[in-house]
Formats: structure tokens, sequence, C-alpha cells
């Protein structure tokens, strides 16, 4: 008798299991159906706009080498803006991960910061970036601003997870040995998060040189600005030449990042 | 040491202590525990999953409050303001360890020392003569080569010799032992025992919570068993397996097993 009242509640909650398997399977189904409804696709300008489409990439080739030293120039202020705006989105990350780490902080608290995360993140890139020009006017400053508070939307989630990944017996631990609150977070909480945190950083460094060429469009420095003016002066070999240059130093950047990321993780 | 056994107080005592209502568990999780430990003995805390024993462990220490009743170490009651008090002659082993996997051996023993140095102290890490002792007793329990490795790259049993370390270092009074040789295999289990046991020779009171009877008899002199929150049985190891068998859940565990 025993044996059979406990395998009852098993069979019955495994059906509710498949019931919700089913169901969801059909939300995404569904979810997909009509996003394509909504993006209205045409397929028959797709196959008529393909010699268009030739022509444009055509023109792009050979790419026009005599202003590289504009290029670099350009690209040069692009890696500047993204490390001062990496660094100082960074900086500003740190208390409100403190603030929205659920191990630290309370829940009305938590509840604030993350509405502060998420109303940072939901301001794209372009608009913090016009906001600063009306504020420091055209240029590299504008931008670096912009990628600051940009940073803050994502590194302060990140920096927020690693927080929130910190072993807590080993914290304990530390609590029972009558460690002070400064000792534990020098002892405790800092050798776990760093590695995590740098190598987050570093990604957002890399993320912020691509993210800065967008900036340029609306007039906030870096490699943007030079390439919107050439393309919309159909000078497409000079845009490719940029697009070239911001090519190799990504790649570049890349590599280097993810070594040293993978340094940080096995350390 | 000496004054508080010329005092006679007990090591540890207990009277009475209740924990928070838990409503999942429709009673609180310690629910009337009585007992007390003297000096220099090895208690082994014995029960099923979810008896209490590691609730009770860590409200030795004031890790988890209690909403009534007193528990005293070494004379002192367990209260937010005399916690500091109470752990200096504490020292608790983790299950798992509790290390800091990030750092390394020798500073996850160091680490153990930051009670007795003021955070300005500690800030540029630790003085010399703690690093000396951190080695020595790095060395005593066969760690000599894993001093500069991280905590992350030890095996369980080298972890939890890491963790005896870090308390050795405070030199305190009472060691309690949280599952010490959970996950271990055999010559890690009986490594970890057998330091456990050398520490009571030196004369800490041991109380270790363990899942294995045959380990308790082995090394401690007197069990207690937890069930549902309550002592239900306080005496010698001869006969645990018998005191064991009457548990109520357990009994009603082997016959849903063997239906």
């Amino acid at each position: 008798m025993k044996f059979i009242d406990r395998i009852r509640p098993y069979t019955s909650s495994r059906y509710y299991v498949w019931v919700i398997r089913i169901l969801v399977s059909i939300g995404v189904v569904w979810a997909y159906i009509w996003s394509l409804q909504g993006l209205k696709v045409d397929p028959k300008l797709i196959r008529t706009s393909l010699p268009y489409m030739a022509d444009f990439l055509s023109r792009l080739w050979p790419p026009d080498l005599s202003i590289l030293d504009v290029a670099i120039k350009a690209l040069i202020e692009t890696v500047q803006m993204s490390l001062w705006g990496t660094t100082i989105g960074a900086i500003l990350s740190i208390p409100l991960a403190l603030l929205s780490a659920r191990n630290l902080s309370p829940l009305w608290l938590r509840w604030l910061a993350s509405f502060l995360q998420n109303a940072v993140r939901s301001v794209p890139s372009i608009i913090l970036g016009l906001f600063f020009v009306t504020a420091t006017g055209l240029g590299a400053p504008a931008g670096t601003l912009a990628l600051g508070i940009y940073t803050i939307g994502y590194l302060a989630k990140f920096y927020q997870e690693a927080i929130e990944s910190v072993d807590k017996r080993s914290l304990e631990s530390l609590q029972v040995s009558r460690a002070s609150w400064w000792q534990i977070a020098q002892y405790g909480v800092l050798p776990q998060v760093l590695p995590l945190c740098l190598g987050y950083t570093i990604y957002m460094f890399e993320y912020n040189i691509r993210a800065a060429s967008v900036l340029g469009v609306v007039g906030a420095g870096g490699i943007g600005f030079e390439l919107v003016s050439y393309i919309r002066g159909f000078e497409y070999n000079k845009a490719m030449t940029m697009m070239l240059v911001l090519l190799v130093v990504v790649t570049g950047i890349d590599a280097l990042s993810s070594q040293l990321r993978n340094k940080f993780k096995s350390d | 040491m000496q004054t508080l056994i010329e005092k006679n107080l007990p090591a540890i005592a207990c009277q009475n202590v209740f924990t928070d209502y838990q409503s999942t568990l429709k009673r609180p999780i310690l629910n009337g525990i009585d007992f007390q430990i003297n000096h220099g003995e090895f208690v082994a805390l014995l029960g099923l999953n979810g008896a209490g024993k590691s609730t009770l462990l860590r409200s030795l220490v004031g890790l988890v409050p209690i909403k009534q009743g007193e528990i005293q170490i070494c004379g002192t009651t367990i209260e937010p303001n005399h916690l500091g008090e109470v752990r200096r002659n504490v020292g608790f082993l983790f299950q798992g360890g509790g290390l800091i996997d990030q750092l390394s051996c020798l500073d996850n023993v160091l680490c153990g020392c930051l009670g007795e140095l003021n955070t300005w102290q500690s800030l540029w890490g630790f003085p010399k003569r703690d690093r000396r002792i951190a080695m020595k007793l790095l060395q005593k329990l066969g760690l000599q080569e894993q001093i500069y490795q991280k905590a992350k790259q030890l095996s369980g049993g080298q972890r939890q010799r890491v963790a005896i370390a870090r308390t050795l270092i405070q030199s305190p009074h009472i060691l309690l032992a949280d599952e010490p040789t959970s996950g271990l295999d055999v010559s890690g289990i009986n490594q970890v025992m057998n330091n456990l046991q050398e520490m009571h020779r030196q004369g800490l009171t041991v109380v270790v919570v363990l899942h294995d009877l045959a380990l308790a008899s082995q090394y401690a002199q007197r069990a207690i068993v937890l069930e549902e929150g309550q002592v239900c049985y306080d005496g010698d190891c001869q006969n645990i397996e018998r005191q064991f068998a009457k548990l109520k859940n357990l009994s009603q565990f082997q016959s849903a097993s063997a239906a």
C-alpha cells in the first residue's frame, strides 16, 4: 500500500510536465510565426534587389589605401574612447552591482537597483551619444561619456552575477574566524569575484570598440564619423579601408582579450 | 583553558534550544535540544538527513539564530554581542572545507588568523610569524608540496586538511566538524578522522557530524542521535546501530523499500 502511495504522485506530476512542455513548444512556434508576420518579408523584393546588393559590394573594392593614415588616426581615437568609457562604466557599475546582489542587499534596494540597471540598458547607445553631444559638443568626449553610461547597463549585471556566485560557506568560515567586514571583503569576496569581473571588463572593452564605431555616426567621435561620411559621399573604396582597419584591430584585440580572459579563468 | 576546566564549566551546554518555525517541515528545525558536552570529549552527532545535525552545529557558533533556549560555550552565552568571544574558543570545519578556491593553501590557512589581526594589520598580507606557523601546520598535515597551490586544485581530502590547518592556527578549545568526511575516499576519510583524533588527544573537545555509524563507533566515545530536531539518544557508541534502528523515519523507510 505504501509503495503505491509513493508511486501515484510521481506519475501525475509526470503528466503535468508533458502538458507544460507541449504548451511551451506551441508558444515558441507561435512567437516565431507572429514575428515573421510583423516583419512583412517580401521574398520577391529580395530576389530583384540582389543585383543592387552585388553592385554595392563590388564598389567597395579595391580599398583606397591613400587614407590609411586617417583611418589609423580615427581608430586610435576609437580605442582611446573605449578604454576610458569602459573604465568609467566599470567604476560606476561596482556600487550598482553591490546594491543589486541577492546575497548582499535587502529586497527593496535590489528592486530599485535592478530597475536602474534596466533603465540604463534600455537606452540605445546612439541616443546616449546624441545626449552627450548636446552636452559637450561634437567629438570624442561625448562618445566616451556615452560609452561609460552604456557600459553600466551590462557590467553592473555581470558584476552582480559574479558577486552572487561567491561560495557562501567560504565566507561563513571567515566569519567564524572572527574576520572583520573589510577582511571578509578582502580575503573572501575579492579573490572570488576579481577574475570573473576582469574577464567581463576586458570583454566589454572589446565590445565598446565596436560600439564606438556606431557612435561616430551621430558625431560623437571615433571611426564611425569618417566611415559614414565616406559612405554618404559615395567614396566606397575609402569606406572599405576604414572597415578593413577596424577588422584588423577588432580581430587583434579579440585574440588578446580571449587569451587574458582564459588566464583569469584558470586563476 | 586550565581555568575553564577548573571552573568546571561544560564546553558546550544547550538548554531547551528551539529555532524558528519552518513551514515546510511543520516544526522548527531544532525542536527542544538539551545536552551538555564536557571538555575533552569526542562526540559524534548522528541522525538522518533533515534531523537538524548541521543546523545544531551551526547554531553553536551563532551562524543560525535560535528562537528560544540558551547555548553556552565555555560558560559564555551565545548572543550577538558575545559572538566574538564564543568564536575565539571554537574552530569550525565546514562540509567540503569552506575554502576560498582562488587563494593558495597558505593564504587559506592564514585566513584563520584574521580574528587576531585588525583590518590594518592584514591589509598588506600577513605577519611573518603567522606565515611560519601556517607553513609548519601544513607540513605537519602532509601538505608541504601544496603550500603555494591554489585551493581549487586540491583533492577533497587535501581541502579538508587545509581546513583543519586553518582551524588549528586559531588554537581553539573546541572543534566542530560538519560532515568532514563526505565525498572523500577511504584513505581520505581515515586521514581526516585520524587528524581529528590527534587533536582530541591534545586536549580538544571534538564534535563531529557523521553519517557513517561504523566510523562513529571507531573514533567517538559518545554519540548523540538527533531525530526531528530532538535528541533521541545520548550515550556511548557501543550500541548505536540498535539505537539507530529505532528511529521512526528509518523504520518507515525500510518497510517502504522492502515492499
